[in-house]
């Protein structure tokens, strides 16, 4: 029996989970949320992590009802993301591990998704779709790394969809991307806008730029609405990323598809990835916001995989990372 | 030109803990990241029975200003984390 805690901070979401062989004990969460039109900058949300990490650690442990000297292995995010609140969410995580005496182990947040993602859904292998407000990638398994088939080459489709919910002001509460889905549903008439995707990489910048730009003046002139905009903006950059997901999948000869990452609870995206799947005679595996979204147990499930193959990060080395790739970790649990 | 003694600011600081083990948990958390290589500071920590000592040299007094506020950030959260989940005094 392996007990993991997880530590995540790389963006504007603090999490701490307890992970016990495969069984979430606890996942606690708490967001840094700016007000309507503002994006979140790391000194506020490194300031914002610092001063929520013990509550939500003593969280933590009290739901998962697990003292300190029952857990095996403390985990923590080393990158990519924020260098600041990585920092400062480290630091705990560095701390609680020497007052404990356990060994660290230090993950890279997007492999973290991926572990999360398979646990939760029992996908075996799957090719899988991460998207986020940071990273936009399609990854899947060969011979010990997770390969980064596809990504973005500029921002993230999250970015995208978050900045365009500031020009509507929209609120960030529980976040821009759920509110742009919910207006989006009510969107009736389709804006044809950049649709950017090069070999297996996409584009989003231009596509944001151009949107930004026609939005004030459509909304303005009663052209189209607000959901008009939310509706396409989300039918184009779903669609392009399920383009490159399905070459992806026909490369791979892969029967799975796994999406993961914040961006990965909007039910349009799983309902498109959905029908492509199905065409395919593929299955989809997505999960909801408690393991989508940022948090603590995704750190401690795939901390967890890598402890119990061996891994162990000495606590000198134990820095962090803004840029740090998918494949630059060896997969040494995985055949 | 090199950071030297001869044309740098320098800061230090010298934080007594309640004994050496927490001074000692305190240098394993806060010595593990380095300095922005942009600002131009340095930054040495050693730990001198309950003592952590912390020395800052840079160039301008405006990076060593931002890294000493920093790092205050930093040693707060670690010593709220200490007092947390360390030995009971």
């Amino acid at each position: 029996m392996v007990i993991a805690i997880g530590f995540e901070g790389s963006a504007n979401k603090l999490g701490i989970g307890i992970v016990k062989d495969g069984e979430v004990l606890s996942n606690p969460r708490h967001t840094y949320i700016t007000p309507p039109g503002q994006g979140f900058l790391p000194k506020d949300t490194a300031k914002h992590h610092r001063e929520h990490a013990l509550s939500v650690l003593k969280a933590a442990l009290e739901e998962a009802n697990v003292k300190p000297e029952e857990i095996d292995v403390v985990c923590y995010t080393k990158g990519p993301g924020m260098g600041a609140p990585l920092v400062s969410t480290a630091l705990v995580a560095r701390t609680v591990a020497q007052l404990w005496k356990k060994p660290i182990v230090a993950v890279n947040h997007c492999i973290g998704h991926i572990e999360m993602g398979r646990l939760i859904t029992g996908a075996k292998n799957p090719t899988v779709l991460y998207v986020s407000g940071g990273n936009t990638q399609v990854i899947a398994y060969s011979d010990r790394y997770y390969r980064i088939f596809g990504e973005t080459i500029d921002i993230a489709v999250g970015n995208c969809l978050d900045r365009f919910a500031r020009v509507l002001k929209l609120s960030n509460d529980p976040s821009p991307g759920y509110n742009i889905e919910q207006l989006a549903k009510k969107g009736k008439q389709y804006l044809e806008m950049p649709y950017v995707v090069k070999g297996m990489d996409v584009s989003f910048s231009g596509l944001l730029s151009y949107i930004e730009e026609k939005a004030p003046k459509l909304i303005a002139s009663g052209a189209y609405t607000p959901e008009d905009l939310c509706f396409s903006l989300q039918e184009t950059v779903f669609a392009m990323l399920i383009e490159i997901t399905e070459r992806a999948m026909a490369h791979c000869d892969s029967n799975e598809v796994l999406i993961v990452g914040g961006v990965g609870c909007n039910k349009r995206l799983q309902e498109m990835m959905g029908i492509m799947a199905g065409e395919r005679g593929a299955t989809l595996y997505a999960t909801d916001e408690r393991f989508c979204i940022d948090n603590g147990a995704m750190i401690a499930q795939a901390g967890w995989e890598m402890f119990k193959s061996g891994v162990v990060t000495p606590l000198k080395e134990t820095t962090c990372t803004q840029r740090f790739r998918t494949d630059e970790v060896k997969v040494t649990w995985r055949s | 030109m090199s950071i030297t003694e001869a044309n740098c600011l320098s800061a230090e600081l010298n934080v007594p803990f309640p004994s050496a083990y927490e001074a000692g948990v305190a240098y394993g958390s806060l010595s593990v990241d380095k300095e922005p290589k942009r600002g131009n500071v340095t930054r040495e920590l050693h730990v001198e029975g309950n003592v952590l000592h912390v020395r800052f040299q840079a160039k301008e007094a405006r990076t060593i200003r931002v890294s000493i506020n920093s790092f205050m950030d930093h040693l707060k959260l670690v010593c709220e984390t200490i007092a947390e989940f360390g030995p009971v005094r």
